[in-house]
C-alpha cells in the first residue's frame, strides 16, 4: 500500500504508526495554534501597555533601545511577511506552470484571503498612522505650551528675584564685614555682624569663609563662621557633622564658596533639600582695600518646601512638555512602530491563516485528485494518508474505503476474467476440437442462422454438396436453387421449422448421372427462451450402405434362386436323359426330335446350373485372407497370363516403383484384375479385335500409383474402347447387370464386393480421349 | 633656548597643519590633529548642528549628549585601513529651567573630565561642539613621515530619529595628517 502527502509528491510508503514518535506539523497541531494565538494576543496587549507608558521612558532608552528594537522587529516581520508572500506566490506560479490540479483554485483562494487581509490592514495602517500623526501634533499644539511657558517664566522670575535678593544681601554683608576680622579670623566680630543679618530676617543662613588661595586660581576656602535662622529645617544646622544631608549641603556650599572666591562664579546657586524646600545661595567675595579676596560670604534664603515644590512642579511640567515636544519624532516613531508592528503581526498572522486555510482546503482536494488519478491509472492499492480528523479527513477515509472496495472488486473481476479466460480457452479448444471433428468426419454438417443464412459448413458437407466455402453467409434457399441441390430445398425449408428432435430423411442427389444418397436430419437450435435460434443440418452419405444393402439383398436372392432353381434342374436333366434313352429305339424322326429336344433341355439345364453356381459362388464368397503383397509383382504375374493371346490388343504396364506392400488376398485380387482386363478386352471387341475405328491399336493400360498423402495404393485399368454411357455407370456394379449378351452380370458386383471387403473402393470414369478407366483404391 | 623651542614647535605645527587635508567645507565636523609632546592633540569643531530642534531639546531640560567616536587610522593600500587607536569623547548639557543654568559635563572614554555650570547658551553650545587639543592618542607608536588620518563620527543622544529608519548615520568627518618626527 502506498500513500502520498501532496499533489506533486511521489507515492510514499505507508507511515508506520509508532505511538509518540509522530510529530505533527504546526499547522495541524491545535494546541500549538492556540498557543500561538495566545502569544499574539499577549504581545498585542503588551504593546498597547508599552505604548501607554512610552512617554514615561527615559529619552535615551527610548531612542537608543526601544525605537531600534521596535524598528528591527518591524523590519523582521516585514521581511517575514514578504518572504511568506513571495514564497507562496512563487509556489503558486510554479504550481500553475506545472499544471498541478487545483493550482488555479488555490491561487484564487490565496489571493482572496490576502486581499481580505492586506487591503483592510493597509487601509487601517494608513488611517491609523495619520491619526497618530495628527494626534501627536495636537498634543504639542497651543495653548498648553504657552500656559506652561508663562508659568515657567513666573517661577523663573520668582526664583531669580529671590536669588537676586540673596545675592545682594551677600554683597552687602561682604562689604559690611570688617576685612581685618575676617583675615584675622575674629569670629566674634564676624558672628555679630552676620547674626544681626539673620536676626533681622533678611536671610536664613549666612556663612563666612576665609580664603587662602592665590589670585587667578581656584581658591582654597576655610569655613569661618555661620549664622542661621532657627526657622531652618533640622539637619541644615552646621553642627550636624554626622548628618549626611548636612554634609552634602556643606560640601556644596564649600564648593560654591571656592568658586566665588576664585571669581569663576558669582550670583546664586540653588540647593534642593531632601526634606523638601530649597536653599537659594548668593555669594560675594570679601575683598581688602587692594581688591584681594580675603573671604567669601554665602547668604542663603530658604524656600519652603511648598513653594519650591510648586516651582519645581511648574518647571517639571514645562520641561516634560518641552521634552515631549522635542522628542515627538521618536515618540511618534514609537507609536507608529508599535502600530506598524501590530499591523504586521495581524498581517502576518492573517496571511499565514489565509495560506493555511487555502492549503487546508485545497490540499485534501489535491490529494484526492492525485489519488483519483492514481486509482484511474490502475494503482488500486494507492491510499491517501489522512492528515486531519475533520470532514476532509472523513472524506479521505471515505476515498480510501472506496479505493479498497475498488481493489477488492478489481480482484474479483480479475479472478472472474481469469475464469472467463480459462473457460473461453476451454471453449475455444472445444470449438477447435469440434471443428476438427467436423472437418474430419464424413458427415456433412451445415448450421443455419435464424434468418436462414448458412453460418458454418464443414468439409464433408462441402464435398457432398459440391459447394465451396463462399456459400457461408448465403441464404440456404439461394444455394439450393442449383439443379442438383434442389432436393435439399425442402429440407432446408423444413430445417427452419424443424422440431428439436430431428427426423432422418433420405435425399438422393444426382452426381454425374449417378445417385448420391444422403441421410439428412435437421435440428432446430432453441434459445433459452424457447425461441428458434437457428438450425443444424446433418448429411450422411449412405450410398455405400444402400449399395451394400442392395448387394446383400441380391445375395439373398441369388442364394434363394440357386436353391430354388438348382433343385429342379437335376430331375429335369435326368428326365430328359431318360426320355432320350426311352426314345433311342423310337423311329428316327421321333428319335431325332427327342434327341434334339432332350439335348436342348440338357444344355439349358447345364447353363442354368452354371448360372446357379455363379450365383452360389457370389452368395458364398469367402472372407479375404489378406497378407502383405507386392502388388506390382502380383499384377505382373497375373497379366503374364495374357501374353500372346491377342492379335492386336496390347496390354501395357506402368507400375509405381515406390509402391509399398499392400495387405490383400492375392487370389481375390487376381480375380479382380482378370475380371477388369476381361471386361476391357470385351469392350475393345474381344480377343480377335482389330484396330480402333480411329486407327489406333487397342490398348489396355494397367497402372499402379502410390498416394502417401491419403495412404492409398491405386490400381488403374483403362482401355481406349468405346466407353460406358454415364447412365449405365451406376448400375455397372449391380449384380445381374451386364452389357454383354451372355454375361451373368455378377463380375463387377463381385469385384466391388472384393474391393469393399479389402477396405477399398472402386470407381469408373471416362478415359481420355476414349474408353473407360476403373480406379481401385486400397489402403496401404 | 626657550625661544628656539617655541619657534621649532611653531614650525612643526605649521608643517603638520599643511599636511592636514581635512575636509572642512563639506563637513560639519572640523578636525585638527596636532602631534605634540608624544601625544596627538585633537581639536574638534562641529558647525551647523544647533538647529531649532536641538536648541528646543536642550532647553526642554533633556540631557543632551554629543558623542564623538574618534579613530586614529592608517591607510592600507590593498586592505581595510588599520585602526591604531580609538577614543570616545562625550559632552553633556542639562539645562535647568528654574535656575536657567546649564550643567555641563565632559567625559573621555567614560572618565569624567570636567563638570561645570554654565549660564550662557553660547557657552553651552561651545561646550558641546568645541574641543581644544584633546590629548587623546599617544604618538609614540606612530611612524615618522607617514600619513595617518582621524575619522570622527558624531551623534547625539537622544537621537531625533524617525521611525521608518532610525539607524541614521550621524555626522562624520575625516582629517589626514603626516606625522613628522
Amino acid at each position: 500500500m502506498s500513500t502520498i502527502r501532496e499533489a506533486t509528491r511521489p507515492t510514499l510508503p505507508a507511515r508506520t504508526a509508532i505511538p509518540g514518535a509522530e510529530r505533527r506539523p504546526f499547522r495541524d497541531n491545535p494546541r500549538l495554534i492556540l498557543l500561538g494565538i495566545l502569544l499574539l494576543i499577549a504581545a498585542l496587549i503588551a504593546m498597547v501597555r508599552f505604548a501607554d507608558s512610552s512617554t514615561e521612558l527615559n529619552p535615551d532608552f527610548l531612542t537608543e533601545v526601544v525605537l531600534y528594537a521596535l524598528s528591527a522587529a518591524d523590519l523582521t516581520m516585514l521581511v517575514a511577511l514578504v518572504f511568506v508572500l513571495a514564497r507562496n506566490i512563487v509556489k503558486l506560479v510554479v504550481e500553475r506552470r506545472r499544471g498541478l490540479p487545483f493550482s488555479r483554485f488555490r491561487a484564487k483562494l490565496v489571493l482572496a484571503f490576502l486581499g481580505l487581509t492586506i487591503v483592510p490592514s493597509v487601509l487601517v495602517l494608513i488611517v491609523g498612522s495619520e491619526l497618530i500623526r495628527s494626534s501627536t501634533e495636537k498634543w504639542f499644539s497651543q495653548p498648553v505650551p504657552d500656559v506652561l511657558g508663562a508659568a515657567t517664566r513666573i517661577a523663573q522670575d520668582y526664583y531669580r528675584e529671590r536669588a537676586s535678593t540673596v545675592a545682594s544681601h551677600a554683597v552687602r554683608i561682604a562689604r559690611e564685614l570688617p576685612v581685618a576680622a575676617v583675615e584675622a579670623g575674629d569670629l566674634d566680630v564676624v558672628r555679630r555682624t552676620i547674626e544681626a543679618e539673620v536676626a533681622q530676617g533678611r536671610v536664613a543662613l549666612v556663612e563666612v569663609y576665609r580664603s587662602r588661595g592665590k589670585p587667578g586660581t581656584r581658591a582654597d576656602v576655610i569655613p569661618l563662621v555661620a549664622a542661621e535662622s532657627p526657622d531652618l529645617p533640622r539637619g541644615l544646622r552646621a553642627s550636624a557633622e554626622s548628618d549626611a544631608p548636612a554634609r552634602g549641603i556643606r560640601a556644596s556650599a564649600d564648593r560654591f564658596a571656592s568658586m566665588v572666591a576664585s571669581g569663576s562664579s558669582e550670583g546664586f546657586a540653588p540647593e534642593p533639600l531632601e526634606g523638601g524646600g530649597e536653599l537659594v545661595r548668593g555669594g560675594a567675595a570679601i575683598r581688602d582695600h587692594t581688591g584681594k579676596v580675603v573671604g567669601v560670604v554665602l547668604a542663603s534664603d530658604f524656600l519652603s518646601g511648598e513653594s519650591a515644590t510648586h516651582a519645581r512642579q511648574i518647571i517639571e511640567a514645562y520641561q516634560n512638555r518641552s521634552q515631549l515636544t522635542a522628542m515627538r519624532r521618536p515618540i511618534r516613531g514609537v507609536y507608529l512602530t508599535l502600530f506598524v508592528m501590530m499591523t504586521l503581526m495581524i498581517l502576518v498572522s492573517a496571511t499565514w491563516t489565509g495560506l493555511y486555510l487555502a492549503k487546508r482546503i485545497t490540499r485534501p482536494v489535491q490529494l484526492l485528485a492525485a489519488g483519483a488519478r492514481e486509482i484511474g491509472a490502475g494503482h488500486l492499492d494507492h491510499r491517501i494518508e489522512p492528515e486531519t480528523r475533520d470532514e476532509f479527513g472523513s472524506l479521505v477515509e471515505a476515498f480510501n474505503a472506496m479505493a479498497g472496495e475498488l481493489a477488492a472488486s478489481q480482484q474479483k473481476l480479475e479472478r472472474s476474467r481469469l475464469d472467463l479466460e480459462r473457460k473461453n480457452q476451454q471453449l475455444d479448444e472445444r470449438r477447435q476440437y469440434i471443428e476438427t471433428v467436423l472437418e474430419r468426419i464424413a458427415t456433412g454438417v451445415v448450421s443455419l442462422g435464424s434468418g436462414g443464412h448458412i453460418e458454418t459448413i464443414n468439409g464433408a458437407a462441402l464435398r457432398l454438396l459440391e459447394v465451396d466455402r463462399s456459400v457461408v453467409g448465403a441464404r440456404a434457399e439461394d444455394v439450393c436453387r442449383r439443379d442438383d441441390l434442389r432436393p435439399l430445398e425442402a429440407l432446408f425449408a423444413q430445417a427452419r421449422t424443424a422440431r428439436p428432435t430431428p427426423a432422418v430423411q433420405e435425399v438422393a442427389l444426382l452426381r454425374e448421372g449417378r445417385e448420391l444418397h444422403l441421410a439428412a436430419a435437421a435440428t432446430t437450435l432453441l434459445r433459452d427462451d424457447g425461441s428458434a435460434g437457428g438450425s443444424v443440418l446433418v448429411f450422411d452419405d449412405v450410398t455405400p450402405l444402400i449399395r451394400t444393402q442392395r448387394v446383400a439383398a441380391w445375395r439373398d436372392v441369388a442364394r434363394r434362386l440357386a436353391h430354388e432353381i438348382k433343385n429342379p434342374l437335376t430331375p429335369i436333366q435326368l428326365c430328359a436323359e431318360r426320355m432320350r434313352r426311352q426314345f433311342s429305339s423310337a423311329p428316327a424322326p421321333a428319335r431325332a426330335l427327342v434327341d434334339e429336344c432332350t439335348s436342348t433341355i440338357v444344355g439349358e439345364v447345364e447353363s442354368l446350373k452354371a448360372l446357379v453356381d455363379e450365383f452360389a459362388q457370389f452368395a458364398r464368397m469367402p472372407a479375404p485372407r489378406a497378407a502383405p503383397v507386392n502388388l506390382n509383382a502380383a499384377l505382373a504375374e497375373t497379366l503374364a497370363l495374357y501374353n500372346d493371346l491377342f492379335r492386336e490388343i496390347r496390354i501395357d504396364r506402368q507400375f509405381a516403383s515406390d509402391l509399398p506392400p499392400v495387405r490383400v488376398d492375392l487370389e481375390q485380387m487376381r480375380r479382380v484384375v482378370i475380371n477388369l482386363v476381361d471386361n476391357a478386352v470385351e469392350a475393345l471387341g474381344g480377343s480377335d479385335a482389330g484396330r480402333r475405328p480411329n486407327g489406333d491399336a487397342p490398348v489396355i493400360l494397367v497402372e499402379t500409383r502410390h498416394d502417401p498423402g491419403n495412404g492409398v495404393a491405386r490400381i488403374l485399368v483403362s482401355d481406349n474402347g468405346p466407353g460406358i454411357p454415364p447412365a449405365d455407370r451406376d448400375k455397372l456394379f449391380m449384380p445381374y447387370y451386364s452389357t454383354k449378351r451372355r454375361g451373368s452380370g455378377l463380375g463387377l458386383a463381385i469385384v466391388r464386393r472384393i474391393i469393399a471387403e479389402h477396405g477399398g473402393s472402386i470407381e469408373v470414369a471416362d478415359n481420355v480421349p476414349s474408353g473407360t478407366v476403373f480406379t481401385i483404391e486400397l489402403p496401404t | 633656548m626657550k625661544a628656539f623651542t617655541q619657534h621649532a614647535l611653531a614650525v612643526l605645527l605649521i608643517v603638520v597643519l599643511v599636511g592636514v587635508t581635512a575636509r572642512v567645507s563639506a563637513q560639519t565636523v572640523q578636525i585638527t590633529p596636532l602631534p605634540k609632546d608624544g601625544r596627538i592633540l585633537v581639536t574638534l569643531r562641529m558647525t551647523d548642528v544647533f538647529s531649532d530642534e536641538v536648541r528646543a531639546a536642550m532647553h526642554s531640560g533633556l540631557r543632551i549628549t554629543f558623542v564623538y567616536d574618534i579613530e586614529l587610522k592608517r591607510s592600507t593600500a590593498l586592505w581595510v585601513d588599520r585602526t591604531l587607536a580609538t577614543a570616545t569623547v562625550t559632552a553633556t548639557i542639562e539645562y535647568d529651567n528654574l535656575t536657567q543654568r546649564y550643567l555641563a559635563t565632559r567625559r573621555e572614554d567614560g572618565r569624567m573630565d570636567k563638570v561645570e555650570t554654565l549660564e550662557r547658551e553660547e557657552a553651552a553650545r561651545a561646550w558641546l561642539t568645541e574641543f581644544d587639543k584633546l590629548p587623546l592618542f599617544n604618538s609614540g607608536t606612530l611612524e615618522g613621515n607617514s600619513e595617518y588620518y582621524l575619522r570622527v563620527r558624531a551623534h547625539t543622544i537622544p537621537r531625533n530619529a524617525s521611525f521608518v529608519w532610525p539607524w541614521e548615520g550621524g555626522i562624520a568627518g575625516l582629517a589626514k595628517f603626516t606625522f613628522l618626527r
